[in-house]
């Protein structure tokens, strides 16, 4: 055989190996993964965003918008699912506009272990956030910070720098996160999430005036799908 | 000739994968799936490269591979050999992201494996049998 060609053939190979390390090393991890370090290290964009979505929405514990909002939307989620992120990220700001700011529904956030142990530990701050009327700010500034799944991204530095972000104190967070207010709103949900079924997040269900509490079958989690699935339920 | 028409149907079989896999992330919607976990690697970090999504880069590479399977001599095929050892380097590395960090498997991208093996294989032998010009 060709000494030259295989040569050749063994250069091209071990230079294909070189060239993927080196793309693999500078930008794998992918898109995702950059976004997350890039939000970690400048106060950029998890804060205005978290913050910009609920600004003028009241706020109480796990329920954003008006109280007297005929209609509940509860949501089960996790901050380690990548579904959950899709729709906090994507879809929440429509809904908050059209439907919560408009004071047509209310939504009660419902946290639930679905991922990991480590989902406990960004369940715990968000409900936290929650005593400082603060949770959904801060749900979506971890979501805008998610790793990949049971990789234990939710430290107590991401949980402080989603923290500072949105405007909630880290302190008061940390020390109320172990609480047994805390513990109580988590065994809620997961009391909730048994008695209805919920196996999967996200799952939403919701609630009219004297209406059973039932679940929204959604075939997309994309706000035009999203909405046209409330739009239903709401009639 | 025939080892070139060869390698560019597997080019159309991978361009047809990437295609359809390219137009799922750009339409937003889950591909057909039987192994369950199609969208969940869709959706994963590892299905984009510096926001490039890895479906488009693999598009382009067929597309350059079939290109260079309609193109004679030594220089086209060690240009083949190149870019589809590549294609199956990377391959191997989103296989091993499914089989580990992401723990899903879809359908779509062991095939995409499959015929980028099959295409580098067809490149290594045109590689070593074809006629220098």
């Amino acid at each position: 055989m060709d000494r030259t060609r295989l040569l050749m053939l063994g250069g091209a190979i071990a230079a294909a190996v070189v060239v993927v390390a080196v793309v693999i090393a500078v930008a794998g991890g992918g898109s995702k993964s950059a976004r997350t370090t890039t939000t970690a290290t400048t106060p950029s964009t998890g804060g205005p965003e978290a913050v910009s979505t609920f600004a003028g929405v009241p706020q109480r514990d796990d329920t954003l918008g008006r109280a007297s909002a005929p209609v509940t939307l509860t949501v089960f989620e996790d901050p380690q699912c990548p579904y959950c992120r899709e729709w906090n990220i994507d879809t929440l700001p429509t809904v908050v506009q059209n439907y919560v700011r408009t004071g047509r529904i209310k939504i009660v956030y419902r946290g639930i272990v679905v991922i990991g142990p480590n989902s406990v530990d960004g369940l715990r701050a968000v409900y936290a956030a929650g005593l400082q009327n603060k949770l959904w700010n801060l749900s979506e500034a971890l979501y805008e910070r998610q790793g990949d799944e049971n990789s234990g991204w939710i430290t107590l530095r991401t949980i402080r720098d989603a923290a500072r972000e949105v405007g909630v104190s880290y302190s008061r967070l940390i020390k109320d996160a172990n609480t047994k207010a805390v513990t109580a709103k988590l065994r809620q949900a997961a009391n909730q999430a048994g008695a209805y079924g919920v196996n999967g997040t996200p799952t939403f269900a919701i609630q009219k005036p004297l209406g059973a509490f039932r679940q929204l079958q959604v075939s997309g989690l994309e706000p035009g799908v999203f909405t046209a699935a409330l739009d239903a339920a709401l009639r | 000739m025939r080892l070139r028409g060869a390698i560019a149907a597997a080019c159309v079989v991978g361009l047809g994968i990437a295609g359809y896999l390219t137009y799922v992330h750009y339409a937003h919607t889950a591909p057909v799936c039987t192994t369950g976990g199609c969208e969940t690697v869709q959706k994963s970090k590892y299905a984009e490269l510096a926001g490039v999504p890895v479906a488009l880069l693999g598009l382009v590479a067929y597309g350059v591979l079939l290109g260079l399977a309609v193109v004679r001599g030594v220089e086209a095929a060690l240009a083949g050999v190149f870019v589809a050892a590549v294609g199956v380097v990377f391959s191997g590395y989103l296989l091993w992201a499914q089989l580990g960090p992401i723990g899903a498997i879809c359908q779509w991208c062991l095939g995409n494996d499959l015929t980028i093996a099959v295409v580098a294989a067809l490149y290594v032998v045109r590689m070593l049998t074809e006629t220098a010009e």
